[in-house]
């Protein structure tokens, strides 16, 4: 899991062309968005997140190409062995990434106010909203936000984003082993799914949750041995280079690729 | 409905937002979603289709669910 802040990846000049072919298939979605701080996130989020990808497959950012699943998953496209997905809330960019199976990653403001009327309904399994009333007051609004993020890495993991309703499925109280549980509590998934919740930046809570599909720790991720032969031609006849970050993050992008690396 | 967002929800939406896709909309993301389901549910006294709603593309669209259009 790799963390950034968006100050540290907005570009400098928003309408610069150069921006076009970094942003590619994700263009018009650019353009279709009037509000600055909406543009300047979405513009930062992949700037980081090819940067993070091409570290990864070790080739050029501009060689990255970014596309979306039928439900909005996004993936690295002609770079099946790698699996990718993305968060950003206020001045958070979170990206997660592994060569293990499916990850999902969520990140929320700690003391974002959760607990309002009628929410609990709409994303608490019954065993949760009982677990949530045992909480002492002044921790239950973290505790949900906890459970918030942990739902939303998995859900994202698994492709579905919030059309797997949230009250369906569960986690259970911190400071336990995580795994999904059914709305009544009892276990849901089983060794191959792992989860971990974390703070970042001193004020965030981020979560993950990756599927281990059995391939192994694959040591060789480079671009030439993971693409597809076909796009390793048409990339090596790309010869743009990726706009720069007005700075550098402070990503923790040495962090290894082994899904269980949370940067902390 | 945008009345209703920005007071309950605390936005500051235009009324020509609502036909903007949800994404690029300012600060909207999926807990204002549920949220905004929460506000419509009470006010309409009846429940939402949350499943519809969630792949909904703008306000308009998840206005004309409320209203049972
Ligand atoms: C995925 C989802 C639960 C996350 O929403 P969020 O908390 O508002 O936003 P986050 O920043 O944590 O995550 C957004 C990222 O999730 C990723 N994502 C979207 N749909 C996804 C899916 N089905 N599976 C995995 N990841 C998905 C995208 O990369 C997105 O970033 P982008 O918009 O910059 O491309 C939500 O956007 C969703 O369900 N989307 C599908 C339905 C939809 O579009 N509804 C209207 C928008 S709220």
């Amino acid at each position: 899991m790799v963390h950034a802040l968006l100050s540290d990846w907005v570009p400098e000049n928003l309408d610069d062309p150069e921006l076009r072919p970094v942003l590619g298939r994700d263009w018009h979605r650019y353009q279709a968005m009037r509000h600055h701080h909406v543009r300047e996130r979405f513009a930062a989020s992949r700037l980081l997140l090819k940067h993070v990808a091409a570290q990864a497959i070790q080739a050029p950012p501009a060689t990255v190409e970014l596309a979306y699943k039928p439900g909005g998953r996004p993936y690295l496209r002609g770079c099946d062995q790698i699996d990718i997905s993305l968060s950003h809330t206020e001045e958070l960019l979170l990206v997660g990434i592994t060569r293990r199976g499916w990850i999902g990653v969520d990140a929320e403001l700690e003391d974002r106010s959760m607990l309002v009327s009628g929410i609990e309904r709409q994303v608490c399994t019954p065993y949760e909203r009982t677990m949530l009333s045992q909480v002492r007051e002044s921790d239950r609004n973290q505790e949900m936000v906890r459970l918030w993020t942990l739902k939303e890495a998995y859900s994202k993991a698994i492709g579905q984003g919030m059309r797997f309703r949230f009250n369906e499925f569960g986690f259970g109280p911190s400071g336990h082993p995580v795994q999904v549980l059914r709305p009544d509590g009892s276990p849901g998934t089983g060794e191959e799914w792992a989860f971990g919740t974390c703070r970042v930046e001193g004020r965030y809570t981020a979560s993950w949750a990756l599927y281990d599909a059995g391939f192994g720790d694959t040591d060789d991720t480079r671009a030439g041995t993971m693409l597809d032969e076909g796009l390793v031609t048409a990339l090596l006849h790309q010869p743009a280079e990726a706009p720069q970050p007005a700075a550098e993050a402070t990503a923790a992008t040495d962090v290894p690729l082994t899904g269980a690396g949370v940067a902390a | 409905m945008i009345t209703l967002l920005n007071r309950e929800l605390g936005l500051f939406l235009r009324p020509e937002d609502a036909g903007a896709p949800l994404e690029a909309l300012p600060g909207w993301d999926s807990l204002l979603l549920f949220r905004l389901v929460a506000v419509l549910e009470e006010e309409a006294g009846r429940p939402l289709p949350v499943a519809e709603v969630v792949t909904a593309g703008s306000l308009a669209e998840i206005h004309a669910l409320a209203v049972g259009l």
